[in-house]
Order: C-alpha cells, then structure tokens, then sequence
C-alpha cells in the first residue's frame, strides 16, 4: 500500500471552487480563504449543538468546494445571527455575515435545503413588511401555524397573549404604505436588470 | 415665566419604538414613556415608521434589510433630536445600515436607487441605555430616584444585539460590557454576577423552531437562579418574549421551577423614580411581579 502520510495533496481550483468562494466574499464583504480554523466560532456558537456543521466547518467546506453540502444542509438556517463568532475571530472573518450570504444563495436559488420551517417564517415576516409596512404579529404566528401543518402550536399561548394586550386583533396602519411597496419593486427592478444582488 | 422654563425638556430626542413596543412589548413602551416623562427627557415618535426588516430580512436580503433601514433613517429626519431607540433588535439594524452605507459605496447607491432619496446617516442612533447613562448622565438619574430599589437582586440580561458585532453599537465594550449594571445600580438595586448574561435566547426561533429556544433560555434561566436572582432585567421585546412568555413551557420540559419575573429596564427605573406603579405595564406581564414587588416594598 502505497504510503500516504508523506505525499502531497494537491487540489486545482477547479475542485475548490474558487468562484463560488469569490461570490460569497463579494456578497458578505469578509474573506474566506483567511479562516484557519481555530474553531473559536464555534465553541462559541450557542446554535451548534442543533447544527448538522459546525460554523468553522462550513467555512471550510466551502474552501475546499464542497458548498452544496452547505446549501443544502440546515446548519446555515440554524445560525441565530447573534453575531458571537464574528466577534471573537482571531483573523477577522465576519462568519455571521458569511451565513447571511450563504442563506441568500440558498434562498435564492430555492434550493433544497432540510430547513423549511425557518424559510417559511423568514418569508412571511418580510410578506407582512410589504402588506403593512409594520410587523403584525398575529397574523405571522396564524399564518406559520396553517402553512407549517402545526395548527396546535403554542395554541394555549394566544389567548393569554390576547387577554395581557400583547397580540392585537388588528394590524398597525402606514400612511405612506405605498412607500414600501415601492422598495420591494425598485428591488425587484434592479434585479431583473442586474444592478444588484 | 419661571414655570415654562422649569417644564421644559432637558434633552430632546426623536423616537423609533419599533413593531413589536406597539403589541407583545407594550409595557416596554409604556415605561419608557413613562420614565422619559418623568425626567423630562422628550420623546417624539417618528410619524409613520416602518418595519426595519429585523433578523429575517438580513438573514436572506441584505438590500432589503439595509434600504428598509435606510428609509426608517430618513422619515426620522423630519423630527429633531437623536434617534432614540428602544429594541435592541432595530438599534442594530439601523446602526449597522448606517456603518455599512458609510463605509460601502456601492451598497450606499444601490440603497440610493431603491428607495429613491439620498441616504442621511448623520443622525446619531441611540439606545435608551446610552441616553440614560451618557446623555442625562448617573448621577442625575441616581439623584431622581425617589424609591430605591434597595434589596432587590437583579440579573442584567445583555443578549446579542445591544453590544455585538464589534465596532458597530458603540454602546459599551463588545465582551464585558457594564452599562445595564451601572443604570440599574443607580437605582440602588444589587445586581448579580452571572455566566448567561450575553448568551443567545434564541431569538426569532420562537416562531419557527421553539425548541431552541426552550433549550437556550432555559439556560439562562437557569444561571439567573444560580447566581440568586430575584428578577431578571432584559432592554430587548425578544429576549423579554422568550424569558418571559416561554417560561412556563420551559418549567414544564425541565421540571425545574423559575417563578422568576422579567422586567424590562424601563419599568424598573420608572418605578425608581415614582412613576405610578399602575402605569407600568406589570399585569401585561406572563410571570406576575407583584408578589416579588410587595415583598421588596417597592409597591
């Protein structure tokens, strides 16, 4: 058997992906390629522990080209945004606004990520931005509560809510609700043309 | 004459309270109000203030979240004074939009175009904690105290958002920040050393994944009772949902039983300074602090 230990391994760009990489510096504005994975990220992380890879580990999956395991894993959609591993980086990586690259990636492209839940709840909360302009928190937990197939959830939890005045039965009204309508479409616009991510 | 000039404001500020001080977080607005009136700090609310796009937006659209933001910021141009805000979650936001658009000029016109207006990032944004402690200052705010909280052990809860990502806030150092202790100790309240202090409750997983945050804030649950707390202190509508609302839910899974109120700062800084206890928003509260209040003679 041909001894391993003392050979070298080589790997081209092309298994490393180094586009992929670029896209995610350019969307998150942090490098990448300067992790080398101390693992402080994590042992920091308070999501770990639900996440199927650690934060130092998806970075480098992604360095060494393996980012549709990321894409498509939970991990990402696991990470809280508390903001705690970029804070304690050694080398300056801003992991946390890495994932926010990651999950927009994912998002979109509609990928097929283990983590619906999340996804769904993040796209209703930012429906609602456009429907009311203002959070409209009934609404959000009824609406996650039918689509999610969970209509037992926390359903002990509402009528307190209502009956403390901490939900209301009817939503916060804009003025300048058209304002905000224009936003998501200037957006989209800029999309479609290719003048922003 | 000598009236009008005692009735005026010491300090003015413009007001962003954010979605959720006008539901699930009422009493935190109520509070505020409440304390701000009483040591005549001015608060005008931004009129028609939108959602500033919070943790869902950044997590899948940063354009989004940073023009959302950036739209917020120039509707409060129309009211003087700094920016006053109350959520840890929207100071944030708007604080890291404003450091990023400073910083990034391809980010800024790209936010330029889809809200249609140029950005204006020179208002300062500020946190309640950093008007009370910087601005109108410790010892005027340990002077206007006519009910010491003497007696009363409090956990500060930090969470993420009032300090982290470094650079950012501003609001106090990144790691070991002080400035919950220093406010409430103006009170003359104890406050209690302990390891969960900054550690994440889980946040918007409230919603889609309760399960974190039974886990996370049982955790911190946990370590407010370990250290002896009476009543743990949050500045954050999330952090408060979670400690409070979730607390019976996390007695349950675990079997270990907390009891343990959760106010907002405000509230008891509001009662500090004899602001009437009925207009604090106790009873919205899930876990009742009235035994603990009668216990201490602060009501």
């Amino acid at each position: 058997m041909k001894n391993i230990k003392n050979t070298k391994m080589e790997l081209s760009q092309e298994t490393m992906s180094v586009g992929f990489v670029k896209k995610v510096e350019a969307l998150s504005g942090s490098s990448v390629r300067r992790c080398f994975q101390c693992g402080k990220c994590s042992a920091g992380c308070p999501m770990r522990s639900f996440m199927d890879h650690p934060p130092n580990r998806i970075v480098r999956l992604i360095q060494l080209g393996q980012w549709e395991r990321v894409l498509a894993g939970r991990s990402i959609w696991y990470c809280a945004s508390c903001e705690t591993c970029s804070t304690r980086c050694p080398n300056k990586v801003d992991l946390a606004a890495i994932m926010d690259a990651l999950r927009k990636l994912s998002w979109d492209a509609d990928g097929p990520s283990k983590e619906s839940y999340v996804q769904l709840a993040n796209r209703l909360f930012i429906n609602n931005i456009r429907t009311y302009g203002r959070q409209y928190e009934m609404r959000l937990a009824a609406v996650f509560n039918v689509k999610s197939g969970q209509f037992l959830k926390d359903l002990m939890l509402g009528p307190k809510l209502l009956s403390k005045g901490k939900l209301k039965m009817f939503h916060q009204k804009n003025k300048n609700l058209s304002e905000i309508e224009k936003i998501f479409t200037r957006i989209e616009e800029m999309r479609k043309k290719g003048e922003a991510p | 004459m000598n009236g009008n000039i005692a009735m005026k404001n010491v300090l003015d500020y413009s007001y962003y309270p954010g979605c959720s001080m006008h539901a699930s977080a009422k009493e935190y607005d109520e509070s505020t109000r409440g304390l701000f009136k009483s040591l005549k700090i001015g608060l005008h609310e931004v009129p028609d203030w939108f959602c500033c796009g919070a943790t869902p937006a950044h997590n899948v659209d940063e354009l989004l979240s940073l023009a959302l933001c950036a739209k917020n910021l120039e509707l409060a141009e129309q009211v003087e004074g700094d920016l006053a805000v109350a959520c840890a979650a929207c100071f944030s936001r708007l604080k890291v939009t404003q450091h990023k658009l400073g910083e990034n000029d391809i980010k800024r016109k790209q936010v330029e175009k889809a809200i249609d207006a140029k950005v204006s990032l020179d208002k300062p944004v500020k946190h309640l904690l950093e008007i009370l402690a910087q601005d109108f200052g410790l010892e005027r705010l340990n002077a206007a105290v006519e009910k010491p909280l003497s007696g009363l052990k409090v956990a500060p809860y930090y969470g993420c958002l009032l300090t982290r990502p470094p650079d950012v806030p501003e609001l106090d150092c990144v790691e070991a920040p002080t400035i919950m202790e220093r406010v409430i100790g103006a009170t003359g309240a104890e406050t209690v050393s302990w390891s969960h202090r900054m550690e994440c409750c889980g946040a918007n997983f409230t919603l889609s994944r309760p399960g974190v945050v039974l886990k996370l804030t049982g955790d911190i649950l946990a370590s407010a009772k370990r250290a002896g707390a009476d009543c743990i202190v949050v500045a954050c509508p999330l952090c408060h949902g979670n400690l409070d609302i979730r607390q019976k839910e996390i007695e349950e899974v675990t079997g270990e039983e907390y009891n343990m109120p959760v106010f907002y700062i405000t509230q008891l800084l509001a009662l500090a300074v004899g602001v009437n206890p009925g207009k604090l928003g106790f009873g919205s509260m899930i876990v009742n602090p009235t035994p603990l209040l009668k216990e201490k003679n602060l009501i």
